[in-house]
């Protein structure tokens, strides 16, 4: 059994290590932030289209200002932030799905065109006040984003509006963000560990510990939900000694943030991300030497591998609990190398209908695959060759839309992908921009000054960014192969 | 196990002043600690629940005026709070704070609105947990599941390593320069073309990642299906297809292996329609799978044989009877349209045994669809020794017009039992044919009125001619004279029926006639011709009928009138 230390209770994020934790203490600002943005998003539509007094216009309000004195009596302060594509109430980040997609997009412009980052409410705001500030929050003045806010605090002012007070844009809090990567790398860690130990486990004939695999996987979604990005950035780890069990790991990842995308409740993505983490368990009962074989393999080998999908759905069978049989994750396993149109392997003899979950983990799985470097694949291919490989071959059999989801969840240039800028820095990928029109103007980390001199860690800056002359100052003019120029993307992500 | 560092103790005069008196806590948890013993004793519409739950509710109440949250540290024995024991409980067996303890949770915080409704979803998980096997879901699971908004919990992961090992660099890259420029500017000499890796404006048209409406549709199209999916009979279908096309006898063994006790894992989880599937599609898989070896096709066949075994199937029906909900009907006739002989018997004897109306009905309809299936069955079942069933076998027959049931409902009506008599009887009148008939001429002469009162009905409303002078002989006869109204009725019923224009001049005389001494009949049976002469209801049997209007007695002007208007 392990020693340690407690979590500190600071925050309602739970960036504690994987064994150590804090839990349930963000559900009602959850809850009702959702639908605070909501009715937010409501009265804005409301605002814009009819005027100040009628009726309409004062039933959202209300609405906003109810909710506004809820949250407040609850938790005392409330402080609206918007950050990329997040938004914030209080530490809390709200969850995107595609129910509130919409809103969430509205607000986030609104705020960012009247210059504004966040906005703390103080107690006893009355709808008049929310009538102006969201009258005034669409009519937002020209000029620079200082200017824009300044603007627009003067107004709010001159209407003798005292319940807000403004701020300007501000990062992601660096303590925050350095806290997230340190819990993503050990739940990336933790994560890769249980899955060694699962399929060693399966491997020796031994029972796995189920309750590990659903520790991992709440973690990996808590992780997901709370900030995916640190957690996507250390799947370009792609470990070749370790690949069976980081790309299980990695595919999870990636699946549970797809299915985020999707709008997948949170006991869906805890479903879908055990699904993907022992989407290949099927291999443990593929021998070692045949699996790790280079080239060559003979027919009989190349049946064995093959037959992973169905071995995986009886080893899944095999590892079930009384009354807990993984009926998805033996869907799953046994779907993810089908195509769309069911063919594919293996072969099926009942009519049936692809799950969603299988097609999300098909997409995952050959994503990381290709982009991964294993024991018949020495040269793995750039991330975004091989999301354009997904996208305009039908012949790989993925579900077009999903690739579509996926390629905005990673972007033009996917996390880890290297690029060399207009500027000759090489840079690598971050992040996805959260500007939505900005997904080939990615967050980069740049590790190479304009003379190829290295840098470590080097710095990151938004490629979104504009010089002073109104262009923008760096653009990417090429994807590079990290290994032509011996450069270990995971250096820049762990 | 290591104690936890979360809450350290401290000593008496260093700990901080409470925003309440501990009592008002301590008798907080007083009530959940018995909470949570009533959740296990008794379901949720019960007095003595509820009243547990209001009690623990109010309990909250006198706290909420002093904080806004209650922050309990666990120990193996112990809640406190603040640093003071606010519940001791050494006797793991009763312990709250064990509960909480042994599956990691070190610390609890309940924050003011966590009565209304969070409170009985704690205590539901804890009634799980406490039952739970070790290898079914734990506390931290259940609550990671529940979300819980009014309650935050810390926890230490007993199940997972704390310092996991991480292939990290041990050092930064080593400084150097890349000679990407120069790179750059050959590449640009060599092939001033497109090279791949290059990016081009058209990969990054926007709208190529952007979700459209429809397409939104269709992915919320496809997680609704998901969640619609029948999840048993998927996986089920899975391992048949990997058994049909995996021919290797070892896979084979496994796949039978798996089927013999997930069926079992599904009868117990109440999933009948997808035993019925199993069922259904194992007995399609003996036929068509390629290279089946007879040990495989034995297992297979086995399935759906275990399951009919009377001793197997009585448990599942006792089950039934027991469990809280009664499956679909249509999952429990695929499952029973499966079973191999022997069912129907087990089944009819279960109609009388189910103390559940809703289990009763649903058996109905499944002993129904078997008897019309195997009807060799239910005729053998007429002779069943057990009462129940060969009542409920003639039943069956009667419905189903088995002919083939005749000669064994022969032998019913030799039986002493009467209930076996009056069910073969009725069993015969809805068979109703000619040796049917034949046979129930015999049933006249029974000793039982309720057989004689079938019978008689039977042989008028089909108009069984050759039964006429039996009924004549008793309508004209002294007998009929004991017989209660009821069954003089049906006599004169089927006599009016069975004799038509020939009975008139009889039943006139019953009617309107007196005897030598002047007697009339008695009004009874005034009023059982009258009805037989409606019956009759020729011109002749009116008249007859007119004539008796202005009979004195009101039971014979109302079955007069009554015959005069239904006339046939």
């Amino acid at each position: 059994m392990s020693t340690t230390s407690a979590a500190t209770a600071t925050g309602s994020t739970n960036f504690a290590p994987p064994n150590v934790g804090e839990r349930g203490s963000d559900g009602f600002v959850r809850k009702m932030g959702r639908e605070f943005l909501l009715a937010i998003y409501g009265a804005l539509r409301t605002v814009k289209m009819y005027p100040p007094d009628n009726p309409v216009v004062q039933k959202t309000v209300q609405e906003v200002v109810r909710l506004a004195n809820e949250l407040l009596r609850v938790e005392r302060e409330v402080e609206l932030r918007v950050s990329g594509e997040f938004i914030f109430i209080n530490a809390t980040r709200l969850r995107l799905d595609l129910e509130n997609y919409a809103s969430f997009s509205r607000i986030i412009s609104a705020f960012r065109d009247a210059g504004v980052g966040l906005c703390r409410m103080r107690d006893g705001s009355a709808t008049r006040d929310w009538v102006v500030f969201l009258t005034l929050l669409q009519n937002a003045a020209v000029g620079d984003q200082d200017g824009r806010l300044y603007a627009l605090g003067e107004k709010l002012a001159a209407a003798k509006i005292t319940a807000f007070e403004l701020g300007p844009p501000t990062n992601v809090d660096e303590e925050l963000r350095q806290k997230a990567k340190e819990a993503a790398k050990r739940t990336y860690a933790q994560s890769v560990s249980v899955t060694k130990d699962v399929i060693n486990s399966v491997r020796m004939g031994r029972s796995p510990n189920i309750k590990k695999i659903k520790r991992v996987v709440q973690g990996i979604v808590d992780q997901i939900l709370n900030e995916e990005t640190s957690l996507i950035g250390l799947t370009t780890l792609r470990d070749y000694d370790e690949y069976t069990f980081t790309h299980s790991v990695n595919v999870c990842i990636f699946s549970v943030a797809l299915g985020r995308k999707l709008g997948l409740t949170r006991i869906q993505l805890y479903d879908l991300g055990v699904a993907a983490l022992m989407h290949d368990i099927g291999k443990a009962r593929v021998p070692v030497a045949v699996l790790n074989k280079p080239s060559g393999l003979a027919e009989d080998e190349w049946r064995l591998i093959c037959g992973h999908p169905w071995m995986g759905v009886l080893q899944l069978f095999a590892m079930r609990g009384q009354n807990d049989i993984p009926y998805r994750a033996m869907i799953v396993s046994f779907e993810h190398h089908k195509k769309t149109d069911l063919s594919g392997y293996p072969k099926h003899v009942r009519p049936r209908t692809m799950s969603i979950y299988s097609k999300v983990v098909a997409v995952a799985d050959a994503f990381d695959a290709a982009t991964s470097r294993r024991a018949y694949q020495n040269t793995p291919l750039s991330p975004a060759d091989v999301l354009q490989e997904m996208r305009i071959n039908p012949h790989r059999g993925m579900d077009q839309v999903l690739v579509k989801a996926f390629m905005s969840l990673v972007g033009h240039y996917p996390v880890g992908t290297l690029v060399v800028l207009d500027t000759f820095e090489m840079a690598i990928v971050n992040a996805v921009n959260a500007v939505p029109e900005a997904l080939s103007r990615p967050i980069v980390r740049l590790i190479s000054d304009e003379q190829g001199n290295l840098l470590f860690p080097g710095t990151i800056v938004d490629l979104n960014q504009m010089n002073d002359a109104g262009g923008y100052a760096r653009t990417i003019i090429k994807v590079a192969d990290p290994e032509r120029y011996a450069i270990r993307v995971s250096d820049y992500f762990v | 196990m290591t104690s936890p560092t979360i809450a350290p103790e401290l000593i008496e005069n260093e700990l901080p002043d409470p925003p309440c008196p501990p009592q008002l806590v301590e008798e907080m948890l007083r009530h959940f600690a018995r909470s949570i013993k009533t959740h296990q004793l008794y379901l949720p519409n019960n007095p003595i629940y509820q009243r547990a739950i209001e009690n623990l509710r109010a309990a909250f109440a006198p706290i909420w005026p002093h904080t806004q949250e209650i922050v309990l540290s666990i120990t193996e024995a112990d809640f406190r709070w603040l640093g003071r024991s606010v519940m001791h409980e050494a006797n793991r067996a009763e312990s709250v704070p064990w509960v909480f303890f042994k599956d990691g949770v070190r610390e609890l915080t309940m924050m003011q609105g966590i009565e209304d409704d969070e409170l009985v979803s704690l205590l539901r998980i804890l009634q799980r947990v406490r039952n739970a096997a070790p290898e079914e879901d734990d506390l931290l699971t259940l609550m990671w599941e529940q979300e819980f908004t009014r309650l935050r919990y810390r926890f230490v992961d007993i199940n997972l390593d704390a310092h996991p090992s991480f292939d990290a660099p041990s050092e930064p890259p080593q400084e150097r320069t890349i000679p990407i420029v120069e790179d750059m500017r050959a590449e640009e000499a060599a092939q001033p073309e497109r090279k791949s890796g290059i990016v081009r404006m058209e990969d990054l048209d926007a709208t190529l990642y952007f979700l459209d409406e429809k397409e939104i549709d269709y992915l919320r199209g496809e997680v609704a299906a998901e969640q619609a999916i029948d999840l048993p009979r998927n996986v089920l279908a899975i391992m048949l297809d990997i058994f049909e096309v995996q021919e290797n006898d070892k896979v084979r063994d496994e796949i039978c292996g798996n089927l013999e006790s997930y069926m079992l894992n599904l009868l117990a989880a109440g999933a009948y329609g997808a035993v019925g599937y199993l069922l259904s599609e194992t007995d399609q898989l003996i036929g068509r799978a390629s290279a089946l070896s007879p040990v495989h096709k034995q297992r297979l066949l086995a399935l759906p044989a275990s399951l009919s075994d009377p001793a197997v199937l009585s448990q599942l029906l006792e089950s039934l009877d027991h469990s809280e909900v009664i499956p679909k009907q249509s999952d429990l006739d695929s499952l029973f349209d499966q079973l191999r002989g022997g069912v129907l018997g087990t089944v009819l004897g279960w109609l009388k045994q189910a103390q559940k109306p809703e289990l009763r009905t649903a058996l109905e309809r499944v002993a129904g669809r078997l008897a019309a299936a195997n009807s060799a069955e239910m005729v053998k079942l007429i002779g069943s020794s057990e009462v129940s069933v060969a009542v409920e076998a003639m039943r069956r027959a009667g419905e189903l017009k088995t002919a083939a049931a005749v000669a064994p409902l022969a032998k019913v009506l030799q039986q002493p039992n009467v209930e076996l008599r009056q069910a073969g009887a009725q069993a015969l009148a809805e068979i109703a044919s000619p040796g049917a008939l034949k046979l129930l001429e015999t049933a006249l002469n029974d000793e039982d009125r309720d057989v004689r009162i079938i019978a008689v009905r039977a042989i008028g409303i089909r108009g069984h001619r050759a039964a006429l002078p039996r009924v004549e002989a008793v309508v004209q006869g002294k007998s009929v004279k004991g017989a209660d109204l009821t069954e003089k009725m049906a006599y004169f019923e089927a006599y009016g029926a069975l004799a038509r224009d020939a009975g008139i001049a009889p039943l006139d005389k019953l009617l309107n006639g007196r005897s030598f001494w002047g007697r009339r009949a008695g009004p009874e049976i005034r009023a059982c011709a009258a009805r037989a002469l409606g019956i009759i209801g020729s011109a002749g049997a009116l008249e007859s009928l007119r004539s008796a209007t202005a009979d004195r007695d009101p039971m014979v002007r109302s079955a007069i009138n009554r015959a005069m208007r239904e006339r046939t």
